[in-house]
């Protein structure tokens, strides 16, 4: 534990880049999908939760490969 | 020492049988043909054992096909088995109290997990010995585990009701954790809080301990109240922590099977039917395989999901 | 360990402090160990005793259910036990004491080695698959390597029941259905995805400059793998190898869906002991003592890498 009085140098990071778009919305839908199929107030949340799902694993996938 | 591994004298085996032709050939390898031969055998066993699979439960998930059954005819009826499932309020039910063991057994591992770690960071005498000692429940299997807390749940004899009974007053068989509506959920709810706090507290444990002190010795300069610096140091900085332990868990208890499936079995009724035991019934008792394997399919993806975002959490965390 | 922070230190807590916090967490360890404690003594209990009420902490200790666990028994008439030559084992004597002789060996044993021979045939498998291909990815660029390792975990991370289906039709076809080279498979290619992960770790913390040097001194890749680097990484080939081995070891879901007679492995035969008339708890829990007991012992062992397992080595300290 010696250099525990350093800060870690924290790499220059642009806040919004295509790649951190893509993910963020890509988890917010996971997140989403994941509530929709889970709650038990509406039938037609759980009925589309499956598509949000697919929609939000997809972009996740798709948008990692976005510049960032 | 180096002599003992196997892996080495396997290596050592397959140097000396290894024709001088061959081993010139080998070491001539480029760091690229090593690369792909290293790689290579454990994609290939991923593919059999894990994708090719995959790829046939999701070409299933579009036919009747019943595995009981190999000689029907099979035939492809499109997407009316996820059509199906997705309006079927049965399996909706079984995603509510899917839903309700994850939420409580989340909310009451993080909150004990939590709090127990941060105990364990006032570093009192011996709290390595009793991290150890409390870390043995996670470490064994849910299934003999599950089996054996079948015996303390029982009304009259079983130790859980005794000991409620001693501390509450109420008769020990007038209640059935197990054969209860209300208190079946419950029951798998305390089985694996206690089987998995150890889990949560582990990691938040690394959490607390990666806050540099400078970082409260700086608070303490500004004369920031201990309440204060919990909220605004401790909390934050342990949080990514805190996430991955939490979507972790979550992975795990959406899937849950084991532990359930030998304490309740998914009863009474279907009230602890969570979606694995609804698949497995689907899959291995009524042979609807076409049909749960579109269910299957649906939970798949929704694992993927969740883990796409546990391995970006698992990064933020490696960075530290 | 606390570096700076000395006896003065603003961050270290009072003795008071520490106290409190010490009592609790011991509080909660003795609590979470009852149901632990319980299995163990049951063991050693009679069946009555196993179930009077109140529950007995003091009783006569027998090894009745250890012979119940690993014998059949047959109920005879007194009449003929009488006339049989005197016992002379303890389990025989056991036995007769209740109106019974022993007629056979239980399937115990058999399934306890199928663990055994299937915990670390896929443990073998994963770790030096898993040793290869984090090398593999540790010291070369692979393409896609983020890809292909997340592709690695996320078959980890399957729904098992959701993975069983389209094995079992798998199995069924190729004749693996309740063999123990089926089971080895299955569990290798499990296990291999935490054997990658962790071992990436491990081996990204051996300075390349060690494989270098030797190399430079003329050892091949090859060698200088075998010679430096997995001598280097062996704690860390260790560790995850407990890892492996305690997953195959309690694996319940696909053991129950995929075997059923001879590759049957100890957690799906376990709830399946029954007694005359009910459970025979004590005979329950003489089989889940003695099939815990291994993972107590890995769990002291591998104490110090469980953070890194269990976050499959993305935690380091």
């Amino acid at each position: 534990m010696m250099d525990a009085h350093e800060p870690p140098a924290l790499p220059p990071q642009k806040r919004f880049t295509p790649r951190s778009i893509a993910e963020g919305l890509a988890t917010l839908l996971i997140a989403a999908g994941f509530i929709m199929l889970m709650q038990p107030f509406a039938m037609v949340l759980y009925t589309y939760s499956f598509v949000v799902l697919l929609a939000g694993t997809v972009l996740f996938i798709v948008g990692s490969k976005f510049p960032g | 020492m180096s002599d003992s591994t196997p892996i080495q004298r396997l290596a050592d085996q397959a140097a000396a049988k290894t024709p001088p032709r061959v081993v010139k050939r080998i070491r001539g390898l480029s760091d690229r043909a090593i690369a792909w031969a290293f790689i290579t055998p454990t994609i290939l066993l991923l593919l059999a054992i894990n994708i090719f699979p995959l790829i046939w439960t999701i070409q299933l998930s579009f036919t009747n096909y019943r595995a009981n059954r190999p000689n029907a005819e099979v035939e492809n009826v499109g997407i009316q088995n996820y059509e199906r499932i997705l309006t079927d309020s049965d399996i909706w039910f079984a995603m509510q109290a899917t839903a309700h063991f994850v939420f409580w057994t989340i909310a009451l591992q993080t909150l004990i997990g939590f709090s127990l770690a941060y105990l364990i960071d006032r570093k009192f005498r011996g709290h390595a010995f009793w991290t150890t000692i409390i870390l043995i429940p996670m470490m064994l299997s849910p299934a003999v585990v599950g089996n054996f807390w079948r015996f303390l749940y029982q009304p009259q004899i079983g130790l859980f009701n005794y000991i409620v009974s001693f501390f509450t007053g109420l008769p020990p068989s007038s209640f059935e954790m197990l054969g209860t509506v209300n208190l079946a959920p419950w029951s798998i709810i305390i089985v694996d809080t206690w089987m998995w706090t150890p889990y949560v507290m582990l990691i938040c444990l690394a959490g607390l301990r990666s806050i540099p002190d400078y970082i409260y010795e700086a608070a303490e300069v500004d004369r920031a109240s201990k309440w204060r610096q919990f909220w605004t140091i401790t909390i934050p900085m342990a949080a990514p922590f805190i996430m991955l332990a939490v979507l972790f868990r979550g992975i795990e208890n959406f899937k849950m099977f084991d532990m359930v499936n030998l304490l309740t079995g998914g009863g009474p009724g279907s009230t602890t039917e969570v979606a694995s035991i609804t698949l497995k019934r689907e899959a291995f008792e009524k042979w609807r395989t076409g049909y749960s394997s579109a269910f299957a399919i649906i939970l798949f993806v929704a694992v993927f999901g969740l883990a796409n975002i546990y391995v970006k959490a698992l990064n933020k965390v490696k960075n530290r | 360990m606390s570096g700076k922070s000395s006896a003065h230190s603003v961050v270290e807590p009072t003795p008071v402090t520490k106290r409190i916090a010490g009592a609790v967490v011991i509080i909660y360890a003795l609590i979470s160990m009852i149901p632990l404690f319980w299995i163990f003594i049951t063991g050693f209990k009679s069946p009555p005793d196993s179930i009077s009420y109140p529950p007995k902490i003091v009783f006569e200790p027998t090894l009745e259910g250890y012979c119940n666990l690993f014998t059949t028994r047959t109920r005879q008439t007194p009449d003929y036990i009488q006339s049989l030559p005197p016992a002379t084992e303890t389990c025989d004597e056991i036995t007769r004491s209740r109106n019974m002789v022993i007629a056979g060996a239980s399937n115990y044993l058999p399934r306890f080695i199928n663990s055994v021979v299937i915990a670390f045939g896929s443990t073998f498998l994963a770790v030096a698959l898993g040793t290869l291909t984090a090398y593999g990815f540790s010291r070369f660029r692979v393409p896609l390597a983020d890809d292909l390792l997340f592709f690695i975990l996320s078959t980890r991370m399957m729904p098992p029941i959701a993975v069983a289906i389209p094995i079992y039709l798998m199995y069924r076809e190729l004749g693996l259905s309740d063999t123990a080279l089926g089971m080895i498979l299955l569990y290798t290619a499990i296990n291999v995805s935490l054997a990658v992960w962790l071992l990436k770790g491990f081996i990204d913390e051996i300075p390349r400059e060690y494989e270098e040097a030797a190399m430079i001194d003329g050892y091949t890749r090859l060698q200088a793998f075998v010679k430096v680097v997995l001598p280097q990484a062996a704690t860390g080939i260790a560790a995850t190898a407990i890892f492996c081995l305690i997953f195959a070891w309690n694996e319940y879901a696909f053991a129950v869906l995929l075997t059923s007679g001879s590759a049957q492995t100890a957690p799906p035969f376990i709830p399946t002991i029954i007694g005359e008339g009910g459970m025979d708890w004590p005979a329950v829990a003489a089989g889940t003592t003695i099939f815990l007991i291994p993972i107590l012992v890995f769990t002291v062992l591998l104490r110090k890498h469980l953070l890194r397992g269990i976050t499959f080595g993305a935690v380091r300290k």
